[in-house]
């Protein structure tokens, strides 16, 4: 049995890890409320942007514009993928951020030609490591996203298509679907797919709409608009994410430290009280030795 | 014909304003539009300035930045990255964003810095138009 002075002190180390949690769990969780208050302040216009772009497609079935153009006589292998991954800037969130990497390595296997942009720094450090390559210049964080940060974001990567250096272009981070339950998703930003607004929304069809003052000013409005949008959506999703995924970490962490402490102390009074009682029998012993000497 | 259409104001982080709206003044890109109940179907864009609104004979004014409009016959949807009213306007910061932007357009920039700063000197300006508009 280990000394009693061993399991104390292994006692005091996790108490102090446990304070250490502890306290990670509050911050994240404070986080976390205030991310929420941010997502469910954005989600209606997120929703709106959706069907309103989807009900304004519906209206112009024949449609040429560069942000629709699929590039189909590039041929494959010529194609450059892009890829934008949120991960957090910390560890310490359980399978968050594997789970994000984890799927963007997957998607990035299909394609031959693949180019990455990493919000966080973990991300970052992850494929630096393995020696991809990544945009060095694209330089973001993925805490407190503000709307600022993503018209930079979509401003740099609609350059990038239409100067033809990436033909597609993709987004993957975690969606919250429910408090308890977190999915890596991935959304395709560029070109823009007919097919995807249509299951977005359930609006009864009406008549033609014009579009004032053209309909292609409008669409080279409204498409970074719209991706601006999308983006700022997505970061805060994740981020959101992140704080929910932190915060359920460090709660069970906490709590297992409590049942290692637990187990632990049980073992300290088992060990106490032998000790107790060898130095009773000691005692006694060397009593009765000490009697059996005068008679 | 109805008097009124439905007019949903929404801006990225909140739902300014949903309700029965009598007519509506908007910055397009290309000038001013004034909607009234019944327009035809139009699909728009906004750009930075001051969007007005008519509530029970009463105007209502707002300053709204980049974002685009769905009109319809009977309901109107205006999506932008912010809208707020002239109550909400921090004139100190719309100033020392000015003053910012004014500065920076001073030095030699990239073309996207120099659309960047414009932008932002724009929506600075609208800021500072409509809160003093309102002060009088």
């Amino acid at each position: 049995m280990a000394n009693v002075r061993e399991i104390k002190d292994r006692m005091g180390s996790i108490n102090d890890i446990m304070k250490i949690t502890n306290a990670m769990y509050l911050i994240s969780s404070s986080k976390l409320k205030k991310a929420k208050k941010s997502l469910e302040a954005t989600v209606p216009y997120f929703d709106q942007l959706q069907s309103t772009i989807h009900h304004i497609l519906k209206h112009t079935p024949e449609f040429e514009h560069v942000y629709f153009d699929s590039r189909s006589n590039k041929p494959e292998d010529k194609k450059t993928y892009g890829y934008i991954v949120v991960t957090g800037d910390k560890g310490l969130c359980g399978s968050y951020n594997h789970n994000v990497l984890k799927l963007a390595e997957q998607e990035m296997s299909k394609h031959k030609n693949t180019s990455l942009f990493i919000i966080g720094q973990v991300g970052r450090q992850y494929f630096s490591r393995r020696k991809v390559m990544i945009d060095g210049e694209f330089l973001y964080t993925a805490q407190n996203p503000t709307l600022y940060r993503a018209r930079s974001i979509a401003e740099s990567l609609t350059d990038l298509y239409l100067n033809e250096a990436l033909d597609e272009i993709y987004v993957i981070f975690t969606k919250m679907i429910t408090a308890a339950k977190m999915e890596p998703e991935v959304i395709r930003l560029l070109p823009m797919e007919r097919e995807r607004f249509k299951t977005a929304a359930g609006r009864t069809p009406h008549h033609d709409a014009v579009f004032s003052p053209s309909p292609e000013k409008v669409m080279d409005h409204l498409v970074p608009n719209y991706l601006k949008g999308l983006l700022y959506g997505v970061l805060i999703e994740a981020f959101s994410s992140e704080q929910n995924a932190r915060m359920t970490a460090m709660d069970s962490a906490t709590s297992s430290a409590k049942d290692m402490i637990k187990e632990l102390n049980l073992l300290y009074n088992r060990a106490r009280q032998a000790a107790i009682t060898q130095e009773i029998t000691e005692i006694v012993s060397g009593a009765k030795s000490q009697q059996n000497k005068k008679n | 014909m109805a008097k009124t259409f439905h007019l949903d104001i929404i801006a990225s982080d909140k739902y300014f304003f949903s309700g029965e709206c009598e007519e509506l003044v908007f910055p397009g890109i290309d000038g001013l539009y004034g909607i009234l109940p019944g327009h035809e179907p139009m699909i728009s864009c906004l750009s930075s300035g001051e969007l007005r609104f008519k509530i029970d004979g009463e105007w209502q004014n707002a300053a709204v930045s980049d974002g685009f409009l769905e009109i319809m016959p009977t309901f109107v949807k205006i999506l932008a990255d912010a809208v707020e009213r002239p109550e909400d306007i921090d004139r100190k910061r719309a100033e020392a964003a000015k003053e910012r932007a004014e500065e920076q357009l001073r030095q030699k920039l990239s073309i996207k810095q120099y659309y960047h700063t414009q932008a932002a000197l724009n929506r600075a300006m609208n800021r500072l138009r409509i809160t003093s508009k309102s002060a009088k």
